[in-house]
Protein backbone atom coordinates (compact mmCIF):
# COMPACT_ATOMS: atom_id res chain seq x y z
CA UNK A 1 0.00 0.00 0.00
CA UNK A 2 2.90 2.30 0.72
CA UNK A 3 4.03 2.57 -2.90
CA UNK A 4 0.50 3.02 -4.21
CA UNK A 5 0.14 5.91 -6.61
CA UNK A 6 -3.19 6.68 -5.02
CA UNK A 7 -2.93 9.31 -2.30
CA UNK A 8 -5.90 9.34 0.03
CA UNK A 9 -7.21 12.75 1.15
CA UNK A 10 -6.26 13.59 4.75
CA UNK A 11 -9.87 13.34 6.03
CA UNK A 12 -10.59 9.91 4.39
CA UNK A 13 -11.14 6.74 6.48
CA UNK A 14 -8.05 4.64 6.94
CA UNK A 15 -8.66 1.55 4.73
CA UNK A 16 -6.69 -0.71 7.07
CA UNK A 17 -9.19 0.01 9.81
CA UNK A 18 -12.08 -1.63 7.86
CA UNK A 19 -13.40 -4.89 9.30
CA UNK A 20 -15.35 -7.51 7.30
CA UNK A 21 -18.33 -8.87 9.25
CA UNK A 22 -19.12 -12.46 8.07
CA UNK A 23 -22.73 -13.22 7.13
CA UNK A 24 -24.52 -15.08 9.94
CA UNK A 25 -26.22 -18.38 9.12
CA UNK A 26 -28.82 -18.71 11.90
CA UNK A 27 -30.64 -21.69 10.33
CA UNK A 28 -27.41 -23.56 9.82
CA UNK A 29 -26.48 -23.02 13.45
CA UNK A 30 -29.95 -24.17 14.55
CA UNK A 31 -29.67 -27.31 12.39
CA UNK A 32 -26.20 -28.12 13.72
CA UNK A 33 -27.45 -27.69 17.28
CA UNK A 34 -30.32 -30.09 16.66
CA UNK A 35 -28.03 -32.68 15.12
CA UNK A 36 -25.56 -32.45 17.99
CA UNK A 37 -28.32 -32.79 20.59
CA UNK A 38 -29.90 -35.75 18.76
CA UNK A 39 -26.60 -37.58 18.34
CA UNK A 40 -25.72 -36.97 21.99
CA UNK A 41 -29.14 -38.25 23.07
CA UNK A 42 -28.84 -41.39 20.93
CA UNK A 43 -25.29 -42.11 22.16
CA UNK A 44 -26.35 -41.50 25.75
CA UNK A 45 -29.31 -43.90 25.50
CA UNK A 46 -27.23 -46.52 23.69
CA UNK A 47 -24.38 -46.49 26.18
CA UNK A 48 -26.46 -46.16 29.35
CA UNK A 49 -29.21 -48.61 28.38
CA UNK A 50 -28.33 -51.82 30.21
CA UNK A 51 -30.18 -53.89 27.58
CA UNK A 52 -27.35 -53.26 25.10
CA UNK A 53 -25.06 -55.14 27.47
CA UNK A 54 -21.79 -53.73 26.13
CA UNK A 55 -19.60 -55.98 28.25
CA UNK A 56 -21.26 -58.96 26.54
CA UNK A 57 -20.60 -57.38 23.12
CA UNK A 58 -16.93 -57.14 24.06
CA UNK A 59 -16.99 -60.71 25.32
CA UNK A 60 -18.31 -62.15 22.03
CA UNK A 61 -16.29 -60.02 19.60
CA UNK A 62 -13.49 -62.60 19.47
CA UNK A 63 -15.59 -65.66 20.30
CA UNK A 64 -14.35 -68.67 18.24
CA UNK A 65 -17.84 -69.45 16.92
CA UNK A 66 -18.29 -65.86 15.77
CA UNK A 67 -14.83 -65.81 14.19
CA UNK A 68 -15.53 -69.10 12.39
CA UNK A 69 -18.77 -67.58 11.12
CA UNK A 70 -16.87 -64.51 9.93
CA UNK A 71 -14.39 -66.77 8.12
CA UNK A 72 -17.27 -68.59 6.42
CA UNK A 73 -18.83 -65.28 5.35
CA UNK A 74 -15.53 -64.07 3.88
CA UNK A 75 -14.81 -67.42 2.19
CA UNK A 76 -18.29 -67.46 0.71
CA UNK A 77 -17.94 -63.87 -0.56
CA UNK A 78 -14.53 -64.53 -2.14
CA UNK A 79 -15.60 -67.83 -3.73
CA UNK A 80 -18.85 -66.41 -5.09
CA UNK A 81 -17.14 -63.28 -6.41
CA UNK A 82 -14.42 -65.26 -8.22
CA UNK A 83 -16.95 -67.60 -9.83
CA UNK A 84 -19.27 -64.69 -10.67
CA UNK A 85 -16.46 -62.72 -12.35
CA UNK A 86 -15.47 -65.72 -14.47
CA UNK A 87 -19.04 -66.64 -15.48
CA UNK A 88 -19.96 -62.95 -15.89
CA UNK A 89 -16.99 -62.28 -18.18
CA UNK A 90 -17.84 -65.32 -20.31
CA UNK A 91 -21.49 -64.22 -20.49
CA UNK A 92 -20.40 -60.66 -21.41
CA UNK A 93 -18.16 -61.91 -24.23
CA UNK A 94 -21.02 -64.10 -25.44
CA UNK A 95 -23.44 -61.17 -25.37
CA UNK A 96 -21.02 -59.17 -27.55
CA UNK A 97 -20.61 -62.03 -30.02
CA UNK A 98 -21.92 -61.34 -33.53
CA UNK A 99 -23.54 -64.82 -33.41
CA UNK A 100 -27.07 -64.78 -32.04
CA UNK A 101 -26.71 -68.40 -30.97
CA UNK A 102 -24.22 -67.14 -28.39
CA UNK A 103 -25.64 -63.71 -27.54
CA UNK A 104 -29.27 -64.73 -27.01
CA UNK A 105 -28.58 -67.53 -24.47
CA UNK A 106 -26.26 -65.15 -22.58
CA UNK A 107 -28.98 -62.50 -22.46
CA UNK A 108 -31.54 -65.05 -21.24
CA UNK A 109 -29.06 -66.18 -18.56
CA UNK A 110 -28.63 -62.62 -17.31
CA UNK A 111 -32.36 -61.93 -17.44
CA UNK A 112 -33.17 -65.09 -15.47
CA UNK A 113 -30.53 -65.03 -12.72
CA UNK A 114 -30.45 -61.29 -12.22
CA UNK A 115 -34.23 -61.05 -12.27
CA UNK A 116 -35.07 -63.65 -9.65
CA UNK A 117 -34.45 -62.56 -6.02
CA UNK A 118 -31.33 -64.00 -4.37
CA UNK A 119 -33.29 -65.40 -1.43
CA UNK A 120 -35.69 -67.28 -3.72
CA UNK A 121 -32.78 -68.71 -5.73
CA UNK A 122 -31.04 -69.81 -2.52
CA UNK A 123 -34.06 -71.78 -1.35
CA UNK A 124 -34.66 -73.16 -4.85
CA UNK A 125 -31.12 -74.56 -5.18
CA UNK A 126 -31.23 -75.89 -1.63
CA UNK A 127 -34.36 -77.83 -2.56
CA UNK A 128 -33.03 -79.03 -5.92
CA UNK A 129 -33.45 -82.65 -4.87
CA UNK A 130 -37.22 -82.24 -5.08
CA UNK A 131 -37.03 -81.99 -8.88
CA UNK A 132 -33.76 -83.80 -9.61
CA UNK A 133 -33.33 -86.86 -7.37
CA UNK A 134 -29.95 -87.77 -8.80
CA UNK A 135 -27.29 -85.98 -10.83
CA UNK A 136 -25.85 -88.25 -13.51
CA UNK A 137 -23.23 -87.80 -16.22
CA UNK A 138 -24.15 -90.11 -19.06
CA UNK A 139 -22.43 -90.27 -22.43
CA UNK A 140 -23.90 -92.11 -25.41
CA UNK A 141 -21.86 -95.25 -26.11
CA UNK A 142 -19.95 -94.94 -22.84
CA UNK A 143 -22.79 -95.23 -20.40
CA UNK A 144 -23.03 -93.73 -16.94
CA UNK A 145 -19.77 -92.12 -15.80
CA UNK A 146 -20.96 -91.10 -12.38
CA UNK A 147 -24.23 -90.71 -10.57
CA UNK A 148 -24.83 -89.08 -7.19
CA UNK A 149 -27.79 -88.36 -4.99
CA UNK A 150 -28.65 -84.66 -5.27
CA UNK A 151 -29.08 -84.47 -1.52
CA UNK A 152 -25.48 -85.63 -1.00
CA UNK A 153 -24.05 -82.96 -3.30
CA UNK A 154 -26.34 -80.06 -2.60
CA UNK A 155 -25.13 -79.26 0.90
CA UNK A 156 -26.19 -75.88 2.29
CA UNK A 157 -22.75 -74.46 1.40
CA UNK A 158 -22.90 -75.76 -2.20
CA UNK A 159 -26.43 -74.43 -2.63
CA UNK A 160 -25.28 -71.06 -1.26
CA UNK A 161 -22.26 -70.87 -3.59
CA UNK A 162 -24.22 -71.97 -6.67
CA UNK A 163 -27.20 -69.69 -6.07
CA UNK A 164 -25.25 -66.57 -5.14
CA UNK A 165 -22.66 -67.13 -7.91
CA UNK A 166 -25.28 -67.34 -10.63
CA UNK A 167 -27.17 -64.35 -9.23
CA UNK A 168 -24.00 -62.29 -8.97
CA UNK A 169 -22.77 -63.45 -12.40
CA UNK A 170 -25.86 -61.85 -13.92
CA UNK A 171 -24.81 -58.48 -12.50
CA UNK A 172 -21.14 -58.99 -13.38
CA UNK A 173 -22.04 -59.83 -17.00
CA UNK A 174 -23.75 -56.45 -17.41
CA UNK A 175 -20.86 -54.61 -15.73
CA UNK A 176 -18.21 -56.32 -17.88
CA UNK A 177 -20.29 -55.84 -21.04
CA UNK A 178 -20.72 -52.11 -20.53
CA UNK A 179 -17.00 -51.82 -19.71
CA UNK A 180 -15.97 -53.62 -22.89
CA UNK A 181 -18.44 -51.57 -24.93
CA UNK A 182 -16.92 -48.35 -23.64
CA UNK A 183 -13.58 -49.06 -25.35
CA UNK A 184 -13.79 -47.51 -28.81
CA UNK A 185 -13.62 -49.73 -31.89
CA UNK A 186 -10.46 -47.95 -33.08
CA UNK A 187 -8.46 -49.51 -30.24
CA UNK A 188 -9.22 -53.03 -31.48
CA UNK A 189 -8.50 -51.99 -35.06
CA UNK A 190 -5.15 -50.48 -34.06
CA UNK A 191 -4.24 -53.69 -32.23
CA UNK A 192 -5.31 -55.88 -35.15
CA UNK A 193 -3.43 -53.71 -37.64
CA UNK A 194 -0.28 -54.29 -35.58
CA UNK A 195 -0.76 -58.01 -36.10
CA UNK A 196 -2.18 -58.79 -32.66
CA UNK A 197 -4.55 -61.74 -32.56
CA UNK A 198 -8.15 -61.01 -31.40
CA UNK A 199 -7.62 -62.79 -28.07
CA UNK A 200 -4.36 -60.91 -27.42
CA UNK A 201 -5.92 -57.57 -28.32
CA UNK A 202 -8.79 -58.19 -25.89
CA UNK A 203 -6.38 -59.19 -23.12
CA UNK A 204 -3.75 -56.49 -23.61
CA UNK A 205 -5.65 -53.57 -25.13
CA UNK A 206 -9.41 -53.75 -24.52
CA UNK A 207 -9.67 -55.36 -21.06
CA UNK A 208 -7.14 -53.09 -19.28
CA UNK A 209 -9.03 -50.05 -20.56
CA UNK A 210 -12.40 -51.56 -19.73
CA UNK A 211 -11.08 -52.33 -16.21
CA UNK A 212 -11.25 -48.68 -15.23
CA UNK A 213 -14.99 -48.79 -15.79
CA UNK A 214 -15.42 -52.33 -14.48
CA UNK A 215 -13.52 -52.03 -11.17
CA UNK A 216 -15.61 -49.41 -9.31
CA UNK A 217 -19.01 -51.12 -9.79
CA UNK A 218 -17.38 -54.53 -9.15
CA UNK A 219 -16.10 -53.24 -5.82
CA UNK A 220 -19.60 -52.11 -4.97
CA UNK A 221 -20.93 -55.53 -6.00
CA UNK A 222 -18.39 -57.31 -3.77
CA UNK A 223 -19.36 -55.12 -0.82
CA UNK A 224 -23.07 -55.70 -1.50
CA UNK A 225 -22.40 -59.41 -1.85
CA UNK A 226 -20.71 -59.58 1.54
CA UNK A 227 -23.91 -58.29 3.07
CA UNK A 228 -26.15 -60.43 0.84
CA UNK A 229 -24.38 -63.58 2.09
CA UNK A 230 -26.20 -63.09 5.39
CA UNK A 231 -29.24 -64.52 3.54
CA UNK A 232 -27.59 -67.96 3.64
CA UNK A 233 -28.39 -68.21 7.35
CA UNK A 234 -31.90 -69.14 6.08
CA UNK A 235 -30.58 -72.45 4.71
CA UNK A 236 -28.38 -73.12 7.76
CA UNK A 237 -24.97 -72.20 6.37
CA UNK A 238 -22.79 -71.29 9.36
CA UNK A 239 -22.01 -67.72 8.35
CA UNK A 240 -21.51 -64.75 10.66
CA UNK A 241 -25.22 -64.09 11.21
CA UNK A 242 -26.08 -67.80 11.62
CA UNK A 243 -23.30 -68.24 14.22
CA UNK A 244 -24.66 -65.33 16.22
CA UNK A 245 -28.18 -66.72 15.94
CA UNK A 246 -26.89 -70.10 17.14
CA UNK A 247 -25.46 -68.47 20.24
CA UNK A 248 -28.38 -66.22 21.15
CA UNK A 249 -30.84 -69.04 20.59
CA UNK A 250 -29.24 -70.60 23.65
CA UNK A 251 -28.34 -67.54 25.74
CA UNK A 252 -31.04 -65.04 24.70
CA UNK A 253 -28.36 -62.32 24.42
CA UNK A 254 -29.99 -61.29 21.14
CA UNK A 255 -29.12 -57.61 20.93
CA UNK A 256 -25.46 -57.79 21.99
CA UNK A 257 -24.80 -60.53 19.48
CA UNK A 258 -26.50 -58.64 16.64
CA UNK A 259 -24.29 -55.67 17.53
CA UNK A 260 -21.25 -57.94 17.33
CA UNK A 261 -22.40 -59.06 13.87
CA UNK A 262 -22.99 -55.45 12.76
CA UNK A 263 -19.55 -54.36 13.95
CA UNK A 264 -17.84 -57.22 12.09
CA UNK A 265 -19.75 -56.45 8.87
CA UNK A 266 -18.79 -52.78 9.16
CA UNK A 267 -15.12 -53.63 9.74
CA UNK A 268 -15.04 -55.98 6.73
CA UNK A 269 -16.86 -53.50 4.47
CA UNK A 270 -14.43 -50.72 5.49
CA UNK A 271 -11.42 -52.90 4.67
CA UNK A 272 -12.97 -53.76 1.29
CA UNK A 273 -13.67 -50.08 0.50
CA UNK A 274 -10.03 -49.30 1.20
CA UNK A 275 -8.92 -52.07 -1.18
CA UNK A 276 -11.32 -50.86 -3.85
CA UNK A 277 -9.91 -47.36 -3.63
CA UNK A 278 -6.37 -48.65 -4.29
CA UNK A 279 -7.54 -50.80 -7.22
CA UNK A 280 -9.24 -47.79 -8.77
CA UNK A 281 -6.08 -45.76 -8.39
CA UNK A 282 -4.03 -48.49 -10.04
CA UNK A 283 -6.27 -48.68 -13.10
CA UNK A 284 -6.40 -44.94 -13.64
CA UNK A 285 -2.62 -44.45 -13.55
CA UNK A 286 -2.42 -42.77 -16.97
CA UNK A 287 -4.80 -40.12 -15.64
CA UNK A 288 -2.63 -39.34 -12.65
CA UNK A 289 0.63 -39.08 -14.59
CA UNK A 290 -0.79 -36.15 -16.55
CA UNK A 291 -1.86 -34.40 -13.37
CA UNK A 292 -5.53 -34.79 -14.18
CA UNK A 293 -6.02 -37.05 -11.20
CA UNK A 294 -9.60 -38.13 -10.93
CA UNK A 295 -9.25 -40.15 -7.76
CA UNK A 296 -8.40 -38.08 -4.74
CA UNK A 297 -7.71 -39.44 -1.28
CA UNK A 298 -10.63 -41.37 0.12
CA UNK A 299 -10.60 -39.31 3.29
CA UNK A 300 -10.46 -36.13 1.28
CA UNK A 301 -13.36 -37.36 -0.83
CA UNK A 302 -15.40 -38.03 2.28
CA UNK A 303 -14.50 -34.68 3.77
CA UNK A 304 -14.61 -32.78 0.49
CA UNK A 305 -16.96 -30.19 1.98
CA UNK A 306 -13.98 -28.95 3.98
CA UNK A 307 -12.05 -28.16 0.81
CA UNK A 308 -14.95 -26.29 -0.66
CA UNK A 309 -15.38 -24.39 2.57
CA UNK A 310 -11.70 -23.46 2.53
CA UNK A 311 -11.99 -22.13 -1.02
CA UNK A 312 -15.09 -20.10 -0.17
CA UNK B 1 12.87 -60.64 -50.40
CA UNK B 2 10.39 -63.17 -49.05
CA UNK B 3 10.33 -66.93 -48.94
CA UNK B 4 6.73 -66.93 -50.15
CA UNK B 5 6.06 -67.43 -53.83
CA UNK B 6 4.76 -64.26 -55.39
CA UNK B 7 1.43 -64.52 -57.17
CA UNK B 8 2.04 -61.20 -58.92
CA UNK B 9 2.87 -62.77 -62.30
CA UNK B 10 -0.17 -65.08 -62.23
CA UNK B 11 -2.58 -62.16 -61.82
CA UNK B 12 -0.84 -59.94 -64.33
CA UNK B 13 0.82 -57.64 -61.79
CA UNK B 14 4.36 -56.35 -62.30
CA UNK B 15 7.04 -58.23 -60.37
CA UNK B 16 7.82 -55.22 -58.15
CA UNK B 17 4.19 -54.45 -57.19
CA UNK B 18 3.96 -54.09 -53.39
CA UNK B 19 0.20 -53.50 -53.44
CA UNK B 20 -1.87 -54.85 -56.30
CA UNK B 21 -5.65 -54.54 -56.42
CA UNK B 22 -7.82 -55.54 -59.35
CA UNK B 23 -11.59 -55.16 -59.52
CA UNK B 24 -12.10 -54.80 -55.77
CA UNK B 25 -15.76 -54.97 -54.79
CA UNK B 26 -17.19 -54.42 -51.34
CA UNK B 27 -20.80 -54.18 -50.17
CA UNK B 28 -22.52 -53.49 -46.90
CA UNK B 29 -25.80 -55.34 -47.31
CA UNK B 30 -27.27 -54.08 -50.58
CA UNK B 31 -25.12 -50.96 -50.66
CA UNK B 32 -22.06 -51.36 -52.85
CA UNK B 33 -19.24 -49.17 -51.48
CA UNK B 34 -16.52 -50.29 -53.89
CA UNK B 35 -17.49 -51.08 -57.48
CA UNK B 36 -14.32 -52.51 -58.97
CA UNK B 37 -11.29 -50.54 -57.78
CA UNK B 38 -7.85 -51.10 -59.33
CA UNK B 39 -4.54 -50.01 -57.81
CA UNK B 40 -0.91 -50.80 -58.43
CA UNK B 41 1.77 -49.48 -56.10
CA UNK B 42 5.35 -50.53 -56.96
CA UNK B 43 7.77 -51.06 -54.09
CA UNK B 44 9.09 -47.75 -52.75
CA UNK B 45 6.34 -45.68 -54.35
CA UNK B 46 3.79 -43.37 -52.73
CA UNK B 47 0.17 -43.42 -53.87
CA UNK B 48 -2.24 -40.74 -52.68
CA UNK B 49 -5.97 -41.34 -52.80
CA UNK B 50 -8.25 -38.31 -52.75
CA UNK B 51 -11.98 -37.95 -53.11
CA UNK B 52 -15.12 -36.65 -51.39
CA UNK B 53 -16.22 -38.31 -48.16
CA UNK B 54 -18.28 -41.41 -48.81
CA UNK B 55 -16.34 -42.16 -51.98
CA UNK B 56 -15.06 -45.45 -50.51
CA UNK B 57 -11.39 -44.44 -50.23
CA UNK B 58 -11.08 -45.28 -46.51
CA UNK B 59 -12.97 -48.55 -46.99
CA UNK B 60 -10.58 -49.47 -49.80
CA UNK B 61 -7.60 -48.73 -47.58
CA UNK B 62 -9.03 -50.95 -44.82
CA UNK B 63 -9.51 -53.75 -47.37
CA UNK B 64 -5.76 -53.72 -48.07
CA UNK B 65 -4.92 -54.96 -44.56
CA UNK B 66 -8.08 -57.07 -44.35
CA UNK B 67 -9.76 -55.01 -41.62
CA UNK B 68 -12.63 -55.23 -44.11
CA UNK B 69 -13.25 -58.35 -46.16
CA UNK B 70 -13.65 -57.85 -49.89
CA UNK B 71 -16.55 -59.36 -51.81
CA UNK B 72 -14.79 -59.59 -55.16
CA UNK B 73 -11.53 -58.97 -56.97
CA UNK B 74 -7.91 -59.80 -56.28
CA UNK B 75 -5.86 -58.01 -53.63
CA UNK B 76 -2.17 -58.85 -53.25
CA UNK B 77 0.28 -57.31 -50.81
CA UNK B 78 3.89 -58.17 -51.63
CA UNK B 79 2.61 -60.80 -54.04
CA UNK B 80 0.31 -62.65 -51.65
CA UNK B 81 -3.24 -62.57 -50.37
CA UNK B 82 -3.74 -61.13 -46.87
CA UNK B 83 -6.74 -63.12 -45.65
CA UNK B 84 -6.48 -66.20 -47.85
CA UNK B 85 -4.18 -68.98 -49.02
CA UNK B 86 -4.21 -69.72 -52.73
CA UNK B 87 -4.11 -73.37 -53.69
CA UNK B 88 -4.84 -74.14 -57.32
CA UNK B 89 -7.96 -72.18 -58.10
CA UNK B 90 -9.24 -72.10 -54.55
CA UNK B 91 -8.81 -69.38 -51.93
CA UNK B 92 -8.86 -70.87 -48.45
CA UNK B 93 -9.83 -68.47 -45.70
CA UNK B 94 -6.94 -68.20 -43.22
CA UNK B 95 -7.36 -68.65 -39.45
CA UNK B 96 -7.05 -65.42 -37.39
CA UNK B 97 -3.47 -66.17 -36.29
CA UNK B 98 -2.27 -66.45 -39.91
CA UNK B 99 -4.13 -63.28 -40.95
CA UNK B 100 -2.50 -61.44 -38.08
CA UNK B 101 0.96 -62.57 -39.11
CA UNK B 102 0.29 -61.13 -42.59
CA UNK B 103 -1.23 -57.96 -41.15
CA UNK B 104 1.86 -57.35 -39.03
CA UNK B 105 3.71 -56.60 -42.29
CA UNK B 106 1.21 -53.89 -43.22
CA UNK B 107 1.40 -50.80 -41.04
CA UNK B 108 -1.62 -48.56 -40.57
CA UNK B 109 -1.97 -45.01 -39.28
CA UNK B 110 -5.46 -43.87 -38.31
CA UNK B 111 -7.26 -40.55 -38.44
CA UNK B 112 -7.94 -40.73 -34.70
CA UNK B 113 -4.36 -41.92 -33.87
CA UNK B 114 -5.74 -44.83 -31.78
CA UNK B 115 -2.76 -44.90 -29.44
CA UNK B 116 -3.25 -47.21 -26.45
CA UNK B 117 -4.09 -44.72 -23.67
CA UNK B 118 -3.17 -47.08 -20.82
CA UNK B 119 0.41 -47.48 -22.02
CA UNK B 120 3.27 -45.01 -22.19
CA UNK B 121 4.65 -43.94 -25.56
CA UNK B 122 7.37 -46.59 -25.13
CA UNK B 123 4.74 -49.19 -24.18
CA UNK B 124 2.79 -48.38 -27.34
CA UNK B 125 5.90 -48.88 -29.47
CA UNK B 126 7.15 -52.16 -28.01
CA UNK B 127 3.79 -53.88 -27.41
CA UNK B 128 3.45 -55.53 -30.82
CA UNK B 129 7.17 -56.23 -31.48
CA UNK B 130 7.41 -58.01 -28.11
CA UNK B 131 4.00 -59.75 -28.03
CA UNK B 132 3.57 -60.53 -31.73
CA UNK B 133 7.12 -60.91 -33.02
CA UNK B 134 8.60 -62.19 -29.75
CA UNK B 135 11.42 -59.62 -29.73
CA UNK B 136 13.39 -59.20 -26.51
CA UNK B 137 12.04 -56.12 -24.63
CA UNK B 138 15.50 -54.55 -24.33
CA UNK B 139 16.13 -54.80 -28.08
CA UNK B 140 12.62 -53.54 -28.89
CA UNK B 141 13.11 -50.61 -26.50
CA UNK B 142 16.39 -49.65 -28.14
CA UNK B 143 14.86 -49.69 -31.62
CA UNK B 144 11.82 -47.79 -30.37
CA UNK B 145 14.11 -45.00 -29.11
CA UNK B 146 15.68 -44.76 -32.58
CA UNK B 147 12.21 -44.49 -34.13
CA UNK B 148 11.13 -41.87 -31.60
CA UNK B 149 14.25 -39.84 -32.43
CA UNK B 150 13.30 -40.12 -36.08
CA UNK B 151 9.86 -38.58 -35.42
CA UNK B 152 11.43 -36.07 -33.00
CA UNK B 153 9.83 -37.34 -29.79
CA UNK B 154 12.64 -39.21 -28.01
CA UNK B 155 12.17 -37.11 -24.86
CA UNK B 156 8.47 -38.15 -24.65
CA UNK B 157 9.10 -41.90 -24.35
CA UNK B 158 7.84 -41.95 -20.77
CA UNK B 159 4.71 -39.85 -21.35
CA UNK B 160 1.16 -41.13 -21.66
CA UNK B 161 -0.59 -40.36 -24.98
CA UNK B 162 -3.18 -38.16 -23.25
CA UNK B 163 -0.49 -35.63 -22.35
CA UNK B 164 0.65 -35.20 -25.97
CA UNK B 165 -0.71 -32.85 -28.62
CA UNK B 166 -2.57 -34.30 -31.60
CA UNK B 167 0.45 -33.87 -33.84
CA UNK B 168 2.73 -35.57 -31.34
CA UNK B 169 0.24 -38.42 -30.92
CA UNK B 170 0.11 -38.99 -34.66
CA UNK B 171 3.91 -39.01 -34.88
CA UNK B 172 3.98 -41.64 -32.11
CA UNK B 173 1.36 -43.62 -34.05
CA UNK B 174 3.62 -43.52 -37.13
CA UNK B 175 6.59 -44.68 -35.03
CA UNK B 176 4.42 -47.47 -33.58
CA UNK B 177 3.54 -48.69 -37.07
CA UNK B 178 7.22 -48.50 -38.10
CA UNK B 179 8.24 -50.58 -35.07
CA UNK B 180 6.81 -53.65 -36.83
CA UNK B 181 9.13 -53.03 -39.84
CA UNK B 182 6.20 -53.01 -42.26
CA UNK B 183 6.62 -53.54 -45.99
CA UNK B 184 3.93 -50.97 -46.69
CA UNK B 185 2.33 -48.20 -44.65
CA UNK B 186 -1.33 -47.25 -45.00
CA UNK B 187 -2.44 -43.78 -43.88
CA UNK B 188 -6.16 -43.14 -43.30
CA UNK B 189 -6.57 -39.34 -43.38
CA UNK B 190 -3.68 -38.91 -40.93
CA UNK B 191 -4.02 -35.14 -40.60
CA UNK B 192 -7.80 -34.70 -40.72
CA UNK B 193 -8.25 -34.74 -36.94
CA UNK B 194 -5.44 -32.24 -36.30
CA UNK B 195 -5.51 -28.54 -35.58
CA UNK B 196 -4.23 -26.68 -38.67
CA UNK B 197 -0.95 -25.62 -37.04
CA UNK B 198 -0.11 -29.26 -36.18
CA UNK B 199 -0.61 -30.68 -39.69
CA UNK B 200 2.87 -29.63 -40.85
CA UNK B 201 4.86 -31.66 -38.31
CA UNK B 202 3.05 -34.88 -39.29
CA UNK B 203 3.44 -34.23 -43.03
CA UNK B 204 7.18 -33.59 -42.47
CA UNK B 205 7.56 -37.03 -40.90
CA UNK B 206 5.59 -38.60 -43.78
CA UNK B 207 7.75 -36.84 -46.39
CA UNK B 208 10.86 -38.09 -44.64
CA UNK B 209 9.44 -41.63 -44.75
CA UNK B 210 8.60 -41.37 -48.43
CA UNK B 211 12.13 -40.19 -49.21
CA UNK B 212 13.58 -43.12 -47.29
CA UNK B 213 11.88 -45.46 -49.77
CA UNK B 214 8.86 -46.64 -47.73
CA UNK B 215 5.94 -47.86 -49.83
CA UNK B 216 2.95 -45.78 -48.80
CA UNK B 217 -0.75 -45.60 -49.63
CA UNK B 218 -2.16 -42.34 -48.28
CA UNK B 219 -5.82 -41.35 -48.13
CA UNK B 220 -5.68 -37.60 -47.64
CA UNK B 221 -7.16 -34.19 -48.24
CA UNK B 222 -3.70 -32.55 -48.32
CA UNK B 223 -3.42 -31.79 -52.04
CA UNK B 224 -0.12 -29.97 -51.48
CA UNK B 225 1.40 -33.07 -49.89
CA UNK B 226 0.10 -35.24 -52.72
CA UNK B 227 1.59 -32.95 -55.37
CA UNK B 228 4.97 -32.84 -53.66
CA UNK B 229 5.40 -36.44 -52.47
CA UNK B 230 3.12 -38.81 -54.39
CA UNK B 231 4.26 -40.86 -57.39
CA UNK B 232 0.65 -41.34 -58.41
CA UNK B 233 -2.59 -39.65 -57.54
CA UNK B 234 -5.93 -41.46 -57.53
CA UNK B 235 -9.26 -39.67 -57.46
CA UNK B 236 -12.13 -41.82 -56.23
CA UNK B 237 -15.82 -41.02 -56.26
CA UNK B 238 -18.85 -43.23 -55.58
CA UNK B 239 -16.83 -46.42 -55.28
CA UNK B 240 -14.83 -46.15 -58.50
CA UNK B 241 -11.51 -44.64 -59.55
CA UNK B 242 -12.53 -41.67 -61.66
CA UNK B 243 -9.06 -40.52 -62.64
CA UNK B 244 -5.45 -41.42 -61.94
CA UNK B 245 -2.07 -40.18 -63.03
CA UNK B 246 0.92 -38.06 -62.14
CA UNK B 247 -0.09 -35.68 -59.33
CA UNK B 248 1.31 -32.52 -60.93
CA UNK B 249 -0.45 -33.06 -64.26
CA UNK B 250 -3.68 -34.17 -62.66
CA UNK B 251 -3.86 -31.22 -60.27
CA UNK B 252 -2.88 -28.76 -63.00
CA UNK B 253 -5.24 -30.12 -65.66
CA UNK B 254 -7.79 -32.66 -64.43
CA UNK B 255 -9.48 -34.51 -67.29
CA UNK B 256 -12.75 -35.54 -65.64
CA UNK B 257 -15.46 -33.07 -64.71
CA UNK B 258 -15.87 -34.65 -61.26
CA UNK B 259 -12.13 -34.34 -60.54
CA UNK B 260 -12.24 -30.70 -61.61
CA UNK B 261 -15.15 -29.96 -59.30
CA UNK B 262 -13.53 -31.73 -56.35
CA UNK B 263 -10.16 -30.02 -56.78
CA UNK B 264 -11.87 -26.66 -57.13
CA UNK B 265 -13.51 -27.23 -53.77
CA UNK B 266 -10.44 -28.37 -51.81
CA UNK B 267 -7.73 -26.15 -53.34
Amino acid sequence: MADSAYKAPANATDTTALVVVPLRHPFRIAAITMVVISVAAILYSVFTNKEFQWPIVGHYMLNPIILRGLATTITLTVAVMIIAVIIGTIAALMMLSPSRLLSVPARVFVWLFRGAPALVQLILWYNLSIVFKTITLWLPGVGTIFSVQTNDVMTPMTAAIVALSLHEAGYMAEIVRSGLNSVVRGQTEAALSLGMRPALSIRRIVLPQAMRLIIPPTGNEAINLLKTTSLVSIIAVGDLLYSAQAIYARTFETLPLLIVVTIWYLITVSVMSFGQYHLERYFSKDDRKTGRGRSRGILRRIFSFRQRAAVA
Amino acid sequence: MTSRTSHNARFGAPENAMVFAAGIRKSYGHFEVLKGVDLEVPEGNVACIIGPSGSGKSTFLRCINHLEEINGGVLLVDGDFVGYRLNGNKLYELPPAAICARRAEIGMVFQQFNLFPHMTVMGNLIEAPVRVRGERPAAARERAMTLLERVGLAQKHDAYPRSLSGGQQQRVAIARALAMKPKVLLFDEPTSALDPELVGEVLTVMKDLAQSGMTMVVVTHEIGFAREVADQLIFMDEGVVVERGSPREMIASPQSRRTKEFLARVL
